[in-house]
């Protein structure tokens, strides 16, 4: 057990990480090969002061018409991507792991906010789950991978979660815990994931067409 | 939202109460003195001392983890019983002492217990609620 | 929900000809011929970017006038044909393919709404022009939308008027329009003038008088303007709805060859919005021109020209109350939406917003080719364009300037089909009748 959980701790979070990196870099590249081959006229009309005016409005909450049609979502779905990332990047066991090992560390929240906060991504899941059942809308273009990916993303938090209370099986519950974080890493490049690497994109380049040629707002 | 998912969702999160509650009531245990820490996140680690030493075979051998180090180097055959960790590693690192106390605790446990392939090496196996 | 609607099948001659002859292997070979060659890095980021979030519904004027019924949404439209073509290598049936040229061709105008509801403003109306691209090379495109390409691909204008048609009608408007002012031409093949005036077919075939309105306010703003006589007089392009690209961009081009060849220093193109997105937007730059090789500005620029630069004067406002509906093409399509309030407030006393608008206007329903698909479709357009008409009625404005053929035609159906009793006008048409007729002199 110790070697095993010495692997998925030590050289498998290496092989994740490098995996996601050089993921991303090549899925990049590929884009970009692919555009220069095929649609080289995207560079001509991308523009970096349009894309990044309407990727600022959009981060900007309730600005964009569309976040206040659908408020209660936007609300969530703001709150659950911003805690997706600040739970783990600043969560101290985590921050403690690279201080051990890098010689690095940075801000922490407090243990009790990190639990709020993975409270908060389940009950986000939670929702984005039931909304997938009730609005039918949702519910017409839902596919069995759209539960997949939300229980992908939950089993980290679910996981740490009962790790962290020490609920029950604590050895197995850090072990999921571990796998499922590296697994969701690894996925991705790979998968639907890659939006967030790849909607950036797309915005900008609506946003140059929107802004750059049609001269209007997409917002 | 219909009846049936509101009552999975309400059991969950009574079901999570309950343990929680349940979980906090535990008896005595011998546990590491976590003062010199700042605002400590966890309970201080499960240590046994004269248990730990018989099991890890260390009655003769303070100075593994009792050490004293000149600068870098480790002086060979001296120990350092007397004093506590927080003598030497300070919260931060320091140009005497590159090793905070954090660390020091963490890598000096979890480091053996790697090597040995024996012992916890989890934080939740020492930090015990 | 029963949906009334589905229970009743169009059939489409054109579709249905095209479908008997079609075979599997050369459906499979069409789409992944589409779908790999002709596609890029955009296409397969919007593939799998889309997280099905369903926000674009909203957007999606046709998803609301069908009550909600989610298999109208912007990216339901997208999972019922090309996702589905994906996913299936290619490999989909005749029942599949009839109805993915009814939801491409009759349930998306391409409007673009979508894209500005979708959190990653994925081009959903891209996705959708390729599909009609994929129903054009498997010939099965609506009929009647498919005549007037024919028509585009033979005559280079999309009502197949002839030459000397064209070169008639003119010269009868000319003859009309001296009632206004007794010198009054209308300069046919003029070399060199500062202006090439470009039209609709529509107009000399049906709607003459709106020839005899523009050339009255260009007299009278004594403007140097000319008509090309020869193919090219046409801005308009259906098949850049129909995924016929090779011939939208040889029209498209045949535009501004025309253009060229009376070394105009500008083109002013009547008050169409799907002609615009030609010539501006898609045709030249498939033909591979990054902009307009020859400036070119749309009525409503061209007016609020006019407007404001004393060339035309107001002799007295407009009486009755008006309502604007921005077309997409050019309000979407670019920003004229903003001169266009401003040539209302010159012309009319009385302005009433409509909501949702300016960008976030709907689509007049008729847009993106859909009332090009004609009389067989027209029962479901109808369907389709309740939420539009809630929209207008909502305004209770007596008159409705649109500033675009398309949307004319699109929105003189609603107000018939939904009773609205609202006059539909063109900016010239308000023009005309507020305008002094009385001759601009530079420097007075």
């Amino acid at each position: 057990m110790h070697s095993f959980i010495q692997f998925i701790t030590g050289p498998m979070v290496w092989i994740s990480f490098g995996i996601c990196f050089i993921g991303i870099v090549f899925r990049l590249l590929q884009i970009f090969r692919l555009t220069r081959e095929k649609e080289n006229f995207m560079f001509t009309f991308l523009s970096v002061k349009f894309s990044l005016r309407s990727i600022l409005v959009w981060l900007v909450p309730f600005l964009p018409v569309s976040t206040r049609k659908s408020p209660v979502f936007y609300a969530v779905s703001y709150i659950f991507h911003i805690l997706l990332f600040l739970t783990p990047l600043f969560l101290l066991s985590h921050v403690i792991l690279i201080e051990e090992n890098f010689n690095l560390s940075w801000w922490t929240v407090s243990d009790w906010l990190a639990d709020i906060f993975t409270v908060a991504v389940i009950c986000a899941l939670i929702f984005f789950a039931i909304r997938r059942r009730m609005v039918p809308e949702v519910k017409f273009l839902t596919g069995l991978s759209d539960y997949v990916f939300i229980i992908l993303v939950a089993l980290p938090f679910i996981s740490g979660f009962i790790a962290y209370h020490q609920f029950f099986a604590y050895q197995w519950m850090v072990i999921i815990h571990v796998i499922s974080g590296e697994l969701m890493l690894i996925l991705i490049p790979f998968t639907r994931f890659f939006h967030m690497i790849l909607a950036p994109l797309t915005r900008a380049y609506t946003a140059s067409e929107f802004g750059g040629v049609r001269h209007s707002k997409d917002w | 939202m219909n009846h049936k998912h509101l009552f999975i969702i309400s059991g969950l999160i009574f079901l999570t109460f309950f343990a929680y509650m349940t979980v906090s009531a535990q008896n005595e245990i011998i546990r590491l003195d976590n003062s010199a820490f700042e605002n400590p996140q966890r309970p201080g680690a499960v240590f046994d001392h004269d248990t730990h030493n018989e099991m890890a075979g260390l009655e003769d051998d303070c100075s593994v983890c009792h050490h004293v180090y000149d600068g870098k180097t480790l002086i060979e055959g001296e120990s350092s019983e007397d004093s506590a960790c927080s003598d030497c590693h300070e919260l931060k690192p320091t140009p005497e002492n590159s090793v905070p106390l954090r660390k020091a605790f963490h890598n000096r446990c979890k480091d053996c217990h790697f090597t040995s392939q024996k012992g916890p090496v989890l934080c939740g196996e020492c930090h015990i609620k | 929900m029963q949906d009334v609607k589905t229970n009743k099948k169009v059939i489409d001659e054109g579709v249905e000809a095209g479908l008997a002859k079609l075979t599997p292997e050369k459906i499979a070979s069409v789409i992944n011929q589409v779908l790999e060659k002709e596609t890029g890095a955009r296409f397969k980021a919007y593939v799998q970017t889309c997280m099905r979030c369903g926000l674009c519904s909203d957007a999606c004027s046709v998803f609301l006038s069908n009550d909600r019924a989610p298999q109208y949404s912007p990216a339901a439209k997208v999972k019922q044909t090309i996702l589905e073509m994906i996913n299936k290598k290619g490999r989909v049936s005749r029942e599949f393919l009839s109805d993915a040229v009814r939801i491409a061709h009759t349930e998306c105008n391409v409007c673009k709404r979508c894209s500005m509801y979708c959190p990653f403003g994925i081009d959903i109306a891209y996705m959708m022009l390729t599909v009609r691209r994929i129903i054009h090379k498997l010939e099965i495109t609506p009929l009647y939308i498919q005549d007037t390409v024919n028509s585009h691909a033979a005559t280079g204008n999309q009502m197949w008027v002839k030459q000397d048609e064209w070169i008639d009608t003119l010269q009868w408007q000319e003859e009309d329009a001296r009632e206004e002012f007794e010198d009054l031409r209308i300069p046919l093949d003029k070399d060199g003038s500062d202006i090439m005036y470009s039209v609709i077919a529509p107009e000399p075939k049906f709607q003459a008088g709106l020839i005899y309105q523009m050339a009255t306010i260009m007299h009278a703003a004594n403007v140097n303007w000319t008509m090309p006589s020869t193919p090219g007089w046409d801005n308009s392009n259906m098949a850049m709805y129909t995924g016929d690209f090779e011939t939208s961009g040889r029209i498209a081009r045949i535009h501004y060859e025309a253009a060229a060849n009376l070394h105009v220093k500008k083109i002013v193109m009547g008050e169409c919005g799907h002609a615009f997105r030609s010539v501006y937007d898609v045709g030249n730059r498939w033909v591979g021109w990054t902009a307009p090789p020859i400036e070119l500005i749309h009525a409503i620029d061209f007016y609020h020209f006019l407007l404001t630069t004393g060339r035309i004067k107001v002799k007295e406002k407009y009486k009755k109350s008006v309502t604007l509906h921005d077309p997409c093409n050019i309000s979407r399509g670019r920003g004229l939406h903003h001169k266009a309030r401003e040539i209302v407030n010159i012309l009319c006393e009385n302005f009433i917003e409509m909501t949702p608008n300016k960008e976030h206007n709907y689509c007049c329903g008729a847009g993106g080719g859909v009332i090009n698909c004609g009389p067989p479709w027209k029962g479901t357009r109808m369907v389709n364009n309740k939420e539009k008409s809630r929209q207008l009625k909502r305004t209770g404005a007596q008159v409705l300037i649109a500033p675009c053929h398309n949307c004319h035609s699109g929105l003189e159906d609603i107000v018939e089909h939904y009773e609205l009793g609202m006059e539909i006008k063109f900016f010239g048409d308000i023009i005309f009748e507020v305008m002094e007729k009385t001759i601009f002199e530079e420097g007075n």
